[in-house]
């Protein structure tokens, strides 16, 4: 089993490395992973579960973003509301923490999500919805300020993992900065 | 905090600093550092040096500012004498502008007849002001096209360093990897060069300079697996004249019959190859994205190159060249001449960026043709600009993980403590990553000899790992959080005497001090802080004689020029940023509803003081 990253590399050795590290993965994934996940994580964009795909076949469908929707229109088409297999599975957050890393998200987004090139994903806030469709179409689709778009370069279930993941460091209210509290550590470049 | 290392440690860590921000004097974290090892800069010397002199002109009259630095010698020191120890009490704001942009604004503006330049931050705005007229008016404001990408591919903030003046034209980088010529009368764009290619992780922030009629540039990157160049363009036609890559085969390098390193390590055949293993170099970063100066008789470019990437030493044994090191290079033709590597084998994110001075000093006796230079690694080294030999280099901050230069072969004596490695936890190593000195220029007077340098102090814990590279993403392989280093302040504003390797008097700082210096004929020296205040020195003596809160956190570069009305003004950009403001910082901002950050260990205290801005303050009597 080899995980296809068509187009992020020509170098092999390190495409072997990152194959390894998921193999590692899927390996110690805790009881908590679904039976299929094992073989979902390491199959190429293409073979993948078509079933979380925003496309197939319903091109005129998109995620539907709440606070986006038109009020007083009658809609033609129903937006995609779609769940992630792996919200609040304990295995596949682990799994979504190691790739973070291994996709290098973790340099751009700080430790822990906490900020960095990129933003916070630990104030409970979004700049693109924080559903978990939302979430997932972010990391697909790329986005504006130099979010590479992932889409077909590693697998949906990678990139569901990844949502479970940062979804779950969501949950600090800090709206208010009191020069009392809590410190984070942060490093520069 | 890289994955491996989350749990229990990060809790103590924690606890540990939440001490430090219930203290009663929250703007000077008086923690530090608690290893032994640590050294004090060198004891206080004599008060000035006589008969130096700067290498190079200041370009154009004494009342206009017409390079980044002022000057090809990377003075910043004007002739202009109105602002005195005696009056500055009395400096005033004059007018001040908006530039429309927060986040950092390093760098400064540029001032030709009675026209100042501006450029802003990302997205790159230029703004041409009429000095002449009252209320400073426009003459025009110049918009260009920008990839919004770029902003995602910068490591340290969206920031630009300058333009550069040359021939009726101002020429500057974009974020998003285009240099661009803008006529200066009209704001129309000349040309304009796609250089660094954003989807390698190339961003452009750095000031060029102009020489013969050739616009030298160079990318950043240095944390994104570049492979990093030096290029000069046509100021006429945009075209690329030469490139000159730092990393590669020495044709790519420009290493031919004209190189002559100093050293003995430094000879020898495609070293930029194999000084790296395997092709390791293809993405070894060495990005150019500090300062450059020039000296016209020997017709040589110096700039300095970025860290190597990644950080995880692991991954690329050998020397690296030419990463982390000082390069001397051909105007005409980009042929390397002499190379340094101040930091072989760079494992601490010590890019030798830092501007390199270029002065005349009397050495033992007789007049020596050097650059002076502040290195990240915490050493300041006074080098033969001829030939490359390194003639003296001393800490002029606290440091640990050296402990000298081994001046037969230039290269540091490296504590074996403090040598990071892949999977390890290295613990206080000083300087930190941030370096003794970063972007933040340093000035020289001829009057008293010595050096002005805004410095930080800080330590760090330095946890490197594997990292893959996939382009377009950081190549890091590391972490590395910083804490305030030894004797409670974060930063140091000093005078240097680079012929003794000597600091002569230090004003001590609460924060790094990430804004550069200038140095006047008055006798004043000027700075800004990064919790907002301009300040006004006395040159010998190091007493600050007047101060001013300006509206954000100071990193960019003071300015001084004559007015039409005749009047000495000192111009200064506010906009806390770059890697201070925006990783270091993180809870600085206010106008991103969708990102709301934490406050860091670093500077837990920074945003009580300060928080984003983007504006121009004027000053005179």
């Amino acid at each position: 089993m080899r995980i296809q990253i068509r187009g992020l590399s020509s170098r092999g050795r390190s495409i072997r490395a990152l194959s390894a590290f998921v193999l590692f993965s899927a390996c110690n994934r805790g009881a908590g992973a679904r039976d299929d996940t094992a073989n979902a994580i390491s199959a190429s964009p293409g073979q993948a579960a078509v079933s979380h795909l925003l496309i197939a076949g319903d091109s005129l469908r998109f995620v539907q973003h709440d606070d986006n929707l038109p009020v007083g229109f009658p809609a033609s088409v129903k937006p995609l509301v779609i769940k992630n297999p792996y919200e609040g599975d304990k295995a596949a957050i682990i799994t979504g923490g190691k790739l973070f890393v291994a996709y290098n998200c973790l340099d751009c987004h700080g430790a822990d999500g906490s900020g960095a090139m990129g933003p916070s994903f630990q104030d409970g806030r979004w700049h693109f919805g924080g559903t978990p469709g939302e979430v997932f179409e972010s990391i697909y689709e790329g986005r504006p300020d130099g979010m590479p778009a992932w889409g077909g370069r590693i697998s949906n279930d990678q990139i569901w993992m990844l949502t479970a993941y940062v979804r779950s460091l969501s949950s600090k209210d800090l709206s208010t900065e009191n020069f009392t509290g809590k410190t984070i550590e942060r490093t520069g470049h | 905090m890289i994955g491996a290392v989350r749990g229990a440690s990060i809790v103590l860590i924690v606890a540990l600093f939440a001490c430090k921000v219930e203290s009663k004097h929250p703007a000077i974290d008086t923690t530090g550092s608690s290893d032994p090892k640590v050294t004090s800069t060198a004891a206080v010397g004599t008060s000035s040096v006589s008969g130096a002199r700067i290498a190079v002109p200041h370009a154009g009259p004494p009342g206009e500012w017409q390079m980044p630095a002022g000057d090809y010698a990377s003075s910043r020191y004007s002739e202009l004498a109105s602002i005195t120890p005696q009056n500055v009490a009395n400096l005033h704001v004059a007018w001040a502008f908006s530039t429309g942009v927060l986040r950092g604004h390093e760098g400064q503006p540029l001032v030709i007849g009675n026209t100042m330049y501006v450029v802003t931050p990302y997205p790159n705005v230029s703004y041409a002001i009429d000095l002449a007229q009252a209320g400073q008016p426009l003459k025009w404001k110049f918009r260009p096209e920008n990839a919004q990408q770029a902003i995602g591919r910068a490591c340290c903030d969206v920031v630009n360093r300058g333009a550069a003046y040359a021939d009726g034209k101002i020429f500057y980088n974009l974020l998003d990897g285009h240099t661009v010529a803008v006529d200066a009368a009209t704001g129309t764009q000349v040309w304009r060069t796609k250089m660094g290619d954003l989807a390698r992780g190339e961003t452009m922030t750095m000031a060029p300079i102009v020489v013969k009629s050739k616009v030298i540039v160079g990318s950043s990157g240095g944390e994104m697996g570049v492979r990093g160049w030096i290029a000069a363009l046509d100021a006429s036609t945009g075209k690329e004249v030469w490139r000159a890559y730092n990393i590669g085969p020495d044709k790519d390098v420009k290493v031919g019959p004209k190189f002559k390193p100093f050293y003995a390590q430094d000879k020898g055949t495609n070293l930029g190859v194999s000084s790296w293993p395997g092709d390791t170099w293809k993405t070894g970063g060495g990005a150019v994205w500090g300062w450059l100066s020039y000296d016209p008789a020997l017709n040589l470019i110096y700039h300095g190159t970025s860290n190597p990437g990644p950080w995880n030493e692991n991954q690329r044994t050998g020397d690296n060249k030419w990463t982390a090191a000082i390069l001397a290079r051909d105007a005409d033709t980009g042929e390397m001449v002499w190379a340094f590597q101040v930091t072989p084998h760079d494992m601490w994110d010590y890019d030798a960026v830092n501007e390199n001075i270029l002065v005349d000093l009397p050495m033992k006796g007789q007049t020596r043709k050097v650059l002076v230079h502040f290195d990240r690694n915490g050493f300041a080294y006074t080098i033969d600009r001829a030939t490359g030999e390194v003639i003296l280099a001393e800490p002029f901050v606290p440091m640990n993980w050296s402990t000298g230069i081994d001046l037969t072969t230039g290269r540091p004596r490296v504590v074996e403590t403090k040598k990071t490695a892949q999977d390890k936890n290295v613990k206080d190593i000083c300087p930190s990553l941030e370096g003794g000195k970063n972007q933040q220029p340093a000035a020289f007077s001829p009057q008293t000899g010595l050096f002005y340098v805004p410095t930080n102090n800080l330590c760090m814990d330095f946890q490197a790992r594997a990292v893959t590279y996939i382009a377009g993403t950081p190549f890091i392989g590391g972490n590395a959080p910083e804490k305030g280093g030894p004797g409670g302040y974060r930063g140091e504003f000093i005078a240097w005497d680079a012929t003794t390797g000597k600091k002569i008097w230090g004003i001590k700082e609460p924060f790094p001090v990430w804004g550069g210096a200038l140095a006047t004929a008055g006798g004043v020296v000027f700075y800004g802080t990064l919790d907002g205040w301009l300040k006004a020195a006395d040159a010998r003596s190091g007493k600050v004689l007047w101060q001013f809160k300006l509206g954000s956190g100071v990193v960019g570069n003071p300015v001084t020029y004559t007015g039409p009305d005749g009047k000495q003004y000192v111009a200064i950009y506010a906009g806390i940023g770059g890697d201070m403001g925006l990783l270091i910082a993180g809870d600085v901002a206010a106008n991103l509803p969708y990102d709301v950050r934490e406050r860091g260990t670093t500077l837990p205290d920074i945003a009580r003081w300060t928080s984003w801005g983007g504006e121009l303050f004027v000053f005179s009597l």
